[in-house]
């Protein structure tokens, strides 16, 4: 469960990127966080991820308070996570299978494990069959469930997203968010950030409003919604 | 590792730069280290076959030559004893200086004087106390004057000492600057690799996981560069008299063209490996706060 109390950010003297944001996600959840540009999304994205610290306020993951947690563990709570971007950020010198796998080396598993969480990852995206490609031989569509791979390769608690589907058509990014979609529906909570009010309204479950650093709405569609999406 | 060798092999033209300044660098250290090994040598092999001669006056009545042969005989210091008589000299200057037989010719008489050649102990030569026991011999009646090359030994030994030291001195700005340009090329490899760092942080590498790639790669060209030195300088010491020929003469069987002693060699490779690491290191901390 991810919990926020009061969050305030502030990059420059006098300008609230966030401005007491409260919110409580719960495992398993599917969150859209949508708004336009500057309302903030990425910004609250990043504190989740502990990438930058807020001005004020409190995070709490699992019962831990992100905020207090030494420099040199923030890797474990990272390992917890995944994490999705619109520009993809793939290693285009390194194989598909390399650019997956990658959270795997950092974890230390052998080879052959990696090789099958990798395999099973790359299914999931229906991508298993251009493994030992490169990224550039793959389209867009293709570039972003090899980012989507690995982020969800370490089987991660949380899957975050910052604008998945920014650079893809509507076809392609319906096809993408139903990735997401299923991931949840194997228990990993989703968080995505977008502007898409087509995708939004087809997909979204529980919806908050941002604008100018403010939630400005809360919207939790019923449960049965979920399955009606699938 | 493997990340490591691909980014050595990636980047393989700026690392050869790097690898080339390196190999300069210890080839220098490695060949004044060499010359100084082989003055070290030289003065060695002087000290070893240590002679001191003292030449006796020709007017010396038989008794005071007797005497400086008794009391050189009595010294601990000498292993061997040698009597040179003034017909011997002659013989030997002629066979050494055969061009100069006309000169003999024309003086008449033999102009050389008898002399006690004592070899010393290799231990005993350097000391004080045998300076002045040969002071102390030099002082007796009937002895002329002395000669022994402890000039040449001292000579060999300072020759090898600044050799040693110009080789720290003009090796050590090198290092100095192979240390600097390893920092950069680490800093460039660590800028190119931006992205990947990026995701690898994203990931969830923790910083030394992160690091050591290029903590690999700085200790590799350290090494790498050293190394191709230490075969350079091996060339060298093995080509250098082959180039010089007999020009030599007699000196071919004094300069023996040593190379690095083993722990020297080791040192030298050691040395860049830390060099290579600690120029990594100082771009890591600059340049990837994570």
């Amino acid at each position: 469960m991810i919990e926020l109390y009061h969050i305030w950010k502030q990059y420059q003297e006098g300008q609230w990127a966030l401005s007491d944001v409260s919110l409580t996600v719960g495992d398993g959840d599917f969150w859209f966080i949508t708004g336009p540009s500057g309302s903030g999304k990425s910004t609250l994205l990043k504190i989740i991820f502990r990438e930058i610290l807020p001005t004020r306020g409190q995070i709490v993951i699992d019962g831990v308070n992100i905020l207090k947690l030494a420099d040199h563990r923030i890797y474990r709570l990272r390992r917890t996570m995944g994490i999705v971007f619109q520009d993809f950020r793939l290693l285009f010198h390194r194989k598909v299978f390399d650019n997956v796998a990658i959270s795997l080396y950092v974890g230390g598993l052998p080879l052959k494990e990696i090789r099958r969480r990798v395999f099973n990852a790359l299914r999931l995206v229906n991508l298993h069959n251009r493994m030992w490609d490169y990224p550039s031989h793959l389209s867009y569509g293709e570039q972003q469930r090899v980012a989507i791979a690995r982020a969800v390769v370490n089987e991660p608690q949380i899957l975050l997203a910052d604008e998945p589907t920014g650079n893809l058509d509507p076809e392609l990014a319906f096809e993408i968010i139903s990735v997401f979609k299923e991931i949840n529906r194997r228990g990993t909570t989703v968080i995505i950030c977008s502007h898409d009010k087509e995708l939004i309204r087809h997909f979204g479950d529980k919806i908050l409003f941002l604008f100018k650093g403010k939630i400005i709405g809360k919207e939790v569609l019923p449960s049965s919604r979920k399955s009606a999406t699938l | 590792m493997r990340v490591a060798l691909s980014s050595l092999w990636q980047y393989r033209a700026r690392n050869f730069f790097s690898i080339t300044i390196i190999c300069l660098s210890f080839l220098i250290l490695g060949v004044f280290f060499s010359l100084s090994n082989n003055l070290q040598h030289i003065a060695r092999q002087l000290s070893e076959n240590m002679v001191v001669a003292f030449f006796l006056d020709p007017a010396a009545p038989d008794r005071e030559v007797r005497e400086v042969e008794n009391r050189i005989r009595a010294s601990a210091s000498v292993v061997r004893l040698n009597l040179v008589s003034r017909e011997e000299a002659l013989e030997r200057f002629r066979k050494n200086f055969p061009e100069l037989e006309e000169i003999l010719k024309n003086l008449n008489a033999n102009p050389f004087p008898a002399s006690v050649e004592a070899t010393l102990k290799k231990d005993a030569f350097m000391s004080e106390a045998t300076l002045a026991w040969i002071a102390e011999i030099k002082g007796l009646p009937g002895v002329q004057d002395v000669q022994f090359n402890r000039d040449w030994v001292e000579k060999m030994q300072s020759l090898s000492r600044l050799a040693r030291a110009v080789g720290f001195f003009l090796g050590g700005i090198l290092i100095l600057a192979s240390f600097f340009i390893i920092s950069n090329v680490i800093r460039l490899n660590v800028f190119s690799r931006k992205g990947e760092i990026e995701i690898l942080r994203l990931v969830g590498a923790t910083n030394t996981f992160i690091r050591l790639p290029f903590l690999v790669e700085g200790i590799s060209l350290g090494i790498l560069g050293s190394g191709l030195s230490l075969a350079l300088l091996y060339l060298l010491v093995r080509l250098f008299p082959l180039y010089l020929g007999q020009s030599l003469g007699a000196l071919q069987e004094m300069i023996a063209f040593r190379y690095l002693s083993l722990p020297q060699s080791l040192s030298l490779v050691a040395g860049s490996a830390v060099m290579g690491m600690l120029g990594s290191l100082s771009s890591l901390a600059r340049f990837l706060k994570i």
